[in-house]
């Protein structure tokens, strides 16, 4: 056999057990792996095991309050089923489940719970924060919108931020399952249930504070605007965009105070 | 004349021991990370290890480079590992013998290059041989320094098979410099596995099969066995025990014939209080310093 053969068919050999380990159920052993085939069911099931739970593991670090929505169990089932069709690309588990928001949009059996997917992008949202570079706020840029032109300005968000606009009351039913007096839980859980029903939207803001990240809710007024300059519009654009019942003055207060901001970038084109 | 100290072991750092380690500071010879949990630009993590490393020597022991795939080494990984290196300057970088990329056809995936994420065996072959030897190159010279590879535990074994695993590793070393990181657990482990007539003895002619000067580091873990009706016994490396004691006795095997080496305990699931790791460290560092 020529060496690109054999490489080739340890290719194959790897692909192949690669394969057996994600399949949803265990395949009949390949040819060529060695002892009997009970011994290789068993080693290759071991594999198997290994790969769900530490997928569990991992969607579990990352998706904290879809695991408490579910229950452990569903959240598991899910995991799995996520494991086997979205597998990770990447050595770094930190880094899978970017697609399961949009796996649950796809999933019948979760329809009925339609703000599911929004809340994994909330959990996503804040494991990515927490996981962002650190920064410094740099004070002195804030002069530079005193003297320039706010359509040379562009705001600098701290590292990991992130707006996650919703149709459902996010900010309610991530605060219901966060809470910390367990007694508050009937009255939390009971605001969401009403804002179910009256259908309120609520888009979050996430932002690190310290080392964890944290969640606030966007009113409508400043939504447009967040949007916006977090797309990178410049300031004067998204302060347009967001139109005069938007008060620049309060939000930027608030920002600096509760860092939001890396500063006041100068537009580069 | 300043007297040489003896080696002290290390333990694996795990985020519930952090506080304690950090506010007690026992002695120890170093502490050891998985690398891939650093991968982060920033954040809590990433400053504990930070803290660490101001009062211990830091290994960074890798899980996922995964430098038997044929299907090569990742790139965007190996920049996070070059990243992670020049921010904590670790004494040591090791990473395992072992697969986990390859392309497969996933539903959501497409036909794309997936990661295993779990240490996955490799034949012992000259094509396997070629294929972690051109990998393991390939990442030194991106890091510019030598890399430690751990022998595997490994739940299945292949008919191509035709290299002894102790020459495998040892021409692994020759060829590409790299030095070996041996896991004496995964010995026992996969001895146990191959229904060994004697296990410590396998384990003994595996480390006396090793040529002076390659191992650079060794690893000490428990393991547990999983019983099934109707066959025999698994070995489950799970570092969920404390080590067991035919393990230790493998181990000042292996110090006699390699001299003191850095040596780790490892302990990943069922974590127990910081103390109890910290005594097997101990039984580790006073067989280090039986040697002296």
């Amino acid at each position: 056999m020529t060496k690109d053969a054999e490489l080739a068919r340890e290719a194959e050999r790897q692909r192949a057990l690669l394969a057996a380990i994600l399949a949803p159920q265990p395949p009949p052993v390949p040819v060529g792996w060695r002892g009997a085939e009970v011994r290789a069911r068993r080693g290759l099931g071991a594999y198997r095991v290994n790969a769900r739970a530490s997928a569990g593991r991992a969607l579990a670090a990352s998706f904290g309050t879809l695991r408490t929505m579910l229950g452990e169990a569903d959240f598991n089932a899910l995991a799995r089923a996520f494991f086997q069709q979205h597998p990770p690309l990447r050595g770094d588990l930190g880094e899978w489940g970017a697609d399961l928001p949009g796996y649950i949009e796809q999933q019948a059996g979760l329809s009925a719970w339609p703000y599911l997917a929004d809340c994994a992008r909330l959990d996503r949202a804040l494991h990515q924060c927490e996981r962002a570079a650190d920064a410094e706020f740099d004070a002195a840029s804030l002069a530079r919108l005193g003297d320039t032109d706010p359509a040379l300005l562009r705001i600098e968000w701290m590292p990991g931020s992130a707006l996650i606009e919703s149709r459902w009351p996010l900010a309610l039913i991530h605060a219901a399952h966060h809470l910390d007096a367990p007694q508050d839980s009937d009255a939390a859980f009971a605001a969401v249930r009403e804002a179910l029903q009256r259908s309120q939207a609520e888009s979050v803001w996430v932002v690190r504070s310290g080392w964890r990240s944290t969640v606030h809710r966007v009113d409508a007024a400043a939504l447009v605007w967040t949007r916006r300059a977090l797309a990178g519009d410049d300031v004067g654009c998204a302060l347009a965009a967001a139109g005069p019942g938007f008060d620049f003055s309060a939000w930027l207060a608030h920002a600096v105070a509760s860092r939001w901001l890396k500063g006041i970038g100068v537009r580069i084109d | 004349m300043p007297v040489a100290q003896p080696l002290r072991a290390g333990i694996g750092l795990r985020h519930p021991h952090c506080a304690e380690l950090l506010a007690t500071l026992p002695p120890l010879g170093f502490v050891e990370v998985h690398s891939e949990n650093y991968f982060a630009d920033g954040g809590a993590a990433l400053q504990l290890l930070h803290a660490a490393r101001e009062h211990y020597a830091v290994s960074l022991h890798g899980v996922g480079l995964a430098l038997g795939s044929a299907a090569g080494v990742d790139g965007w990984h190996l920049d996070r590992l070059a990243t992670l290196v020049q921010r904590i300057a670790p004494a040591r970088v090791s990473d395992h013998a072992c697969f986990a990329r390859a392309a497969v056809a996933a539903v959501g995936a497409g036909a794309a290059v997936l990661h295993g994420n779990d240490l996955l065996p490799l034949s012992f072959n000259a094509a396997s041989l070629s294929i972690l030897c051109d990998n393991v190159s390939r990442v030194q010279d991106r890091l510019q320094r030598r890399m430690l590879i751990e022998n595997l535990s490994a739940y299945l074994s292949f008919d191509d098979d035709v290299m002894p695993e102790p020459d495998f590793l040892s021409a692994l070393c020759v060829r590409t410099g790299c030095g070996l990181l041996l896991d004496v657990n995964n010995l026992m482990v996969n001895a146990l596995n191959a229904g060994a007539a004697d296990p410590s003895a396998y384990c003994r002619a595996f480390v006396d099969a090793l040529p002076l000067g390659i191992v650079g580091e060794i690893h000490l873990a428990g393991h547990c066995v999983v019983n099934e009706a109707g066959s025999a016994p698994l070995v489950i490396d799970d570092h969920g025990s404390r080590v067991r004691p035919e393990v230790w006795r493998v181990y000042a095997h292996a110090l006699r014939r390699f001299g003191a080496v850095p040596t780790l305990v490892e302990w990943d699931t069922d974590l127990p209080p910081l103390a109890v790791l910290l005594d097997e460290a101990d039984k580790a560092s006073k067989l280090l310093a039986d040697l002296a």
